[in-house]
């Protein structure tokens, strides 16, 4: 490209190559900003604008009047949330099952694309592949609806089989609030693993064949293999996932949570976005729930530039 | 090759392993299924595991009678195609200047694309800003606040970056327009990448239920994924918004529900086998990074 803008400068002549130059370059790329511009209208206002609407947490609400608020009310939300029980269980809450989840969910990829490598039928290795990340194209609603169908406690499979075999009385998972991450973070596994362990495996299959043939010469069996080559080769990407993990971290599955909700269970499925959706679209607190959910998306975003810190000086690789 | 006695009993067993989680992955399709064909006295009785008992329509033909289905289904198809044909469209644009790192103020704009993936309006002040701009229960609001996904953009942003230059070179000195360019060259090369970044945006458009719940008022504006959820939480009507009651949760048989899931999910599990290379291809191809 600019091969092409310097010979069009040369033909321009020496006496108008200032001129020219300025020209070219404006006359030239104005298509490129063209393009540009309703992308650009579309971040201010449905993403900028949005953001400059957090300034709510700071301002008192009127029905019907701007949404950015009508007076200055300087922290009196965030001081009203941080007395508020029932924002200290939300917070509490979201830490636990984020965290559990990221344990139990951030483990099983791995081993599944690990176990997946091990298999050398290729037909059948590609089928399990194939299926096991179907799951993450249906709807949060579908894989809610057919998890209340399975666990129903009238007609459902699991009850049906818990009390033939075992005759026990039928059990209401889906509202017992010990049950709420168990169902939270298995419907994720469920969901994801499949997903997930194709960065896995892609990394796997980039290693080069060579090392494990050494491996073979000097005895190593498979699990040696796997241990001191396939671990190591695959350990930056392993720690990349945990970074970038850690930086959402409290991006659960809100819709998720929401379409769980029962009254019982929310005791412990109360999480900071649910708390936002109750308290601002439910009873219409609109800058008590923009201040909570300021604050979660500050949190956030600590999170995430703090990860990818900790990214770029491990492993010399980051987000942005 | 010499495969120890315990390798060999380790791949027996994870080849049944993995065919477990074959089972584990496709059985609640397959007991949706058998439940939506069965008749409601098989499910009651407690018979249906596998395939369908005493097979009949019923169900279907009560879910067809509902007056909204029709309307839910139309219209998540029309959210689906109008949302992804804009998506593209913006997301095409925006992406070809983005992709040439020496223009000027480029790196300003990739700057704040970033920034809005970490740092966003939350659910209150864009719910606000949604009405504030009359867009609510309009087809609109379905459409608009979601035509760019941060993540898709850098996928095609990369995927056109990493373009051989010597094709777009050629047609510059031929004195081709950089519009002629990206229509004429940029998006025929693109096709892998616009391939997946479509396929993601049509299935987000196809999955939505939540913000048809909080943008729309009116049944007549409800995507279908909406019509599932109102139908697994007994509410035919948005008042119960924040879940209803669990008790109702019961009222509609369990046939019922299972239709709706099957007919919700069907375009997806027949669509999923053509389309899944795709899927797979949209997660190697570059990754994200401004």
């Amino acid at each position: 490209m600019k091969q092409g803008s310097e010979g069009e400068i040369q033909k321009a002549g020496a006496k108008n190559r200032l001129v020219a130059g300025k020209r070219g370059s404006a006359g030239k790329y104005w298509q490129l900003y063209g393009l540009m511009l309703f992308p650009v209208i579309y971040f201010i206002i449905f993403k900028y604008v949005p953001m400059f609407g957090n300034i709510l947490a700071f301002r008192k609400h009127k029905p019907g009047l701007s949404p950015f608020g009508t007076e200055w009310t300087g922290l009196r939300y965030f001081e009203m949330f941080l007395k508020d029980p029932s924002f200290w269980r939300a917070f509490l809450n979201t830490f636990i099952l984020a965290i559990t989840n990221l344990i139990v969910n951030f483990t099983i990829p791995i081993v599944f694309a690990l176990l997946l490598n091990e298999l050398t039928a290729l037909r059948y290795k590609k089928i399990i592949q194939t299926v096991t990340y179907m799951p993450r194209f249906v709807s949060t609603v579908v894989v809610i609806s057919m998890l209340t169908e399975i666990l129903s406690p009238t007609s459902g499979i699991v009850n049906r089989l818990l009390a033939d075999l075992y005759g026990m009385d039928p059990i209401f998972f889906a509202n017992e609030p010990r049950y709420f991450r168990i169902l939270y973070i298995l419907t994720d596994t469920w969901q994801f693993t499949g997903w997930t362990a194709v960065i896995y495996l892609a990394a796997i299959t980039s290693i080069e064949k060579q090392l494990y043939e050494a491996a073979m010469i000097d005895g190593a069996n498979r699990w040696q293999q796997t241990r001191f080559i396939t671990l190591p080769s695959i350990l930056s990407t392993i720690m990349v996932m945990f970074i970038m993990k850690m930086g959402y971290l409290l991006g659960l599955g809100f819709e998720k949570v929401l379409l769980l909700y029962t009254p019982k269970i929310s005791v412990v499925s109360d999480i900071i976005d649910t708390f936002v959706y109750r308290v601002g679209l439910v009873q219409s607190n609109y800058s008590y729930s923009t201040a909570v959910g300021l604050f979660g998306g500050v949190v956030g975003l600590i999170l995430v530039v703090s990860a990818n810190k900790i990214s770029k000086s491990l492993t010399g690789e980051s987000l942005y | 090759m010499n495969k120890s006695m315990s390798y060999k009993i380790f791949s027996t067993f994870n080849i049944v392993f993995m065919g477990l989680l074959l089972v584990i992955c496709l059985y609640p399709f397959l007991y949706m299924f058998a439940l939506s064909f069965s008749s409601t006295n098989a499910v009651l009785a407690g018979k249906v595991f596998l395939y369908p008992i005493e097979f009949h329509l019923g169900t279907y033909k009560t879910i067809f009678e509902y007056p909204n289905f029709f309307i839910a289904y139309r219209n998540t198809i029309f959210y689906t195609v109008v949302g992804t044909f804009i998506s593209l469209l913006m997301m095409i644009s925006f992406a070809y200047p983005l992709s040439k790192t020496w223009l000027k103020g480029r790196n300003i704009v990739m700057k704040f694309v970033i920034f809005s993936m970490f740092f966003s309006g939350g659910l209150i002040p864009n719910f606000l800003i949604v009405s504030w701009l009359g867009l609510t229960d309009t087809v609109f609001a379905m459409l608009l606040p979601f035509a760019i996904s941060q993540f898709n953009l850098i996928i095609l942003m990369n995927f056109v970056k990493n373009l051989p230059g010597s094709i777009e070179e050629a047609a510059i000195i031929d004195g081709m327009s950089y519009f002629g360019i990206l229509i004429k060259i940029i998006v025929p090369l693109s096709k892998p990448a616009i391939a997946t970044i479509s396929l993601y945006t049509a299935v987000f458009f196809w999955n939505d239920w939540f913000y048809g719940m909080i943008y729309m008022s009116s049944a007549q504006r409800y995507p279908v994924m909406l019509f599932l959820r109102n139908i697994m939480s007994g509410a035919s009507i948005r008042g119960a918004a924040s879940g209803s009651g669990s008790e109702d949760k019961t009222t509609i048989y369990a046939t019922l529900k299972s239709g709706a899931i099957i007919l919700t999910t069907v375009p997806i599990i027949i669509l999923y086998p053509f389309l899944q290379r795709y899927f797979i291809t949209g997660l190697t191809l570059g990754s994200v990074k401004g």
